[in-house]
């Protein structure tokens, strides 16, 4: 039996390494991050980015983005439109105080990375791809949404339905 | 006649000026929140003299125009344009790294009359 304990010790361990999960790299946001974004309308920030950021550019399986940016913190740079942007009709900030990105899979692309995921906005999740870059510890990356997939205020034909979204997140290691 | 209306016109532009700022000052003493990228002193005084100046030009105008009834008209069409222009504020897009735009309507709406009520205040002290 003596004689069988190291064998299966080491059996056991390659087995488990199989399974194991290397995780990549943490990294910690940095104050100085942007969330832009455009449309025929109305363009503005969201300043309320949190979340936790995972990756390595030598193991894409084991990086994550999962990060949330709270409503409230938008600016459109118009005291009144920021208010309508939160309210019931567009954004609904009381019910949804959070949009949410949770990344399912980052692979590397022709120009850069790709971080598929899914997107949670005004309640509704839907399956999204953000391109990237990162260069100088920063992200950067720029996507479109079509708010009418969000059910943001449908019915209004007067805003623009594609919102260009520009982010730029410096980070740290942590 | 145009000298006198126009020296109106630059002490109403003064007073507004002066007005313009202490509120400002209330403004930020109250709020803690700064517009000067937007509002400062330089622009301040820059507008109140430009309104003031366009109202002695426009009163010297009316009074031309329709004589006794010239300051009436005046008055209602100042007062008019006065509240009209708060359109200005009320939509205007402030720099996106400004914060708390929701206060910014707070800070220029008031000051949009100020012009007028300076041009009003001091009328009486002008004999035309």
């Amino acid at each position: 039996m003596k004689k069988l304990f190291y064998p299966l010790a080491a059996l056991i361990l390659i087995a488990a390494s199989a399974f194991t999960f290397f995780k990549g790299q943490d990294w910690t946001i940095g104050s100085n991050y942007s969330i832009k974004f455009s449309s025929s309308d109305p363009s503005g920030v969201f300043t309320g980015l949190k979340g936790a950021v995972s990756f390595d550019e030598k193991n894409l399986g084991g990086s994550k983005f999962d990060v949330t940016v709270d409503v409230a913190s938008i600016n459109t740079g118009n005291g009144m439109q920021n208010t309508h942007a939160k309210s019931a009709q567009w954004f609904d900030a009381e019910k949804y105080p959070v949009i949410k990105f949770t990344s399912s899979q980052i692979s590397k692309s022709s120009e850069g990375y790709e971080a598929k995921g899914t997107l949670d906005l005004h309640g509704v999740q839907k399956e999204i791809t953000i391109p990237f870059t990162f260069k100088d510890n920063t992200f950067s990356g720029s996507f479109q949404v079509n708010r009418n997939d969000f059910n943001l205020n449908p019915d209004n034909k007067k805003a623009g339905s594609d919102i260009k979204v520009e982010v730029s997140v410096p980070v740290t290691k942590s | 006649m145009f000298r006198k209306v126009f020296f109106h016109g630059i002490i109403a532009g003064i007073l507004s000026a002066i007005s313009c700022i202490i509120y400002q000052r209330i403004h930020i003493y109250e709020t803690d929140l700064d517009f000067s990228k937007v509002i400062n002193p330089t622009t301040m005084i820059a507008a109140s003299m430009l309104a003031c100046l366009l109202a002695a030009v426009g009163y010297w105008a009316f009074i031309k125009m329709f004589k006794s009834r010239g300051e009436i008209i005046f008055n209602f069409v100042f007062s008019i344009l006065s509240f009209a222009s708060l359109i200005y504020p009320v939509s205007f897009k402030l720099p996106l790294d400004v914060q708390s735009p929701e206060l910014f309507p707070g800070l220029a709406v008031p000051m949009h009359f100020f012009p007028a009520i300076a041009w009003y205040t001091i009328r009486p002290l002008f004999k035309y």
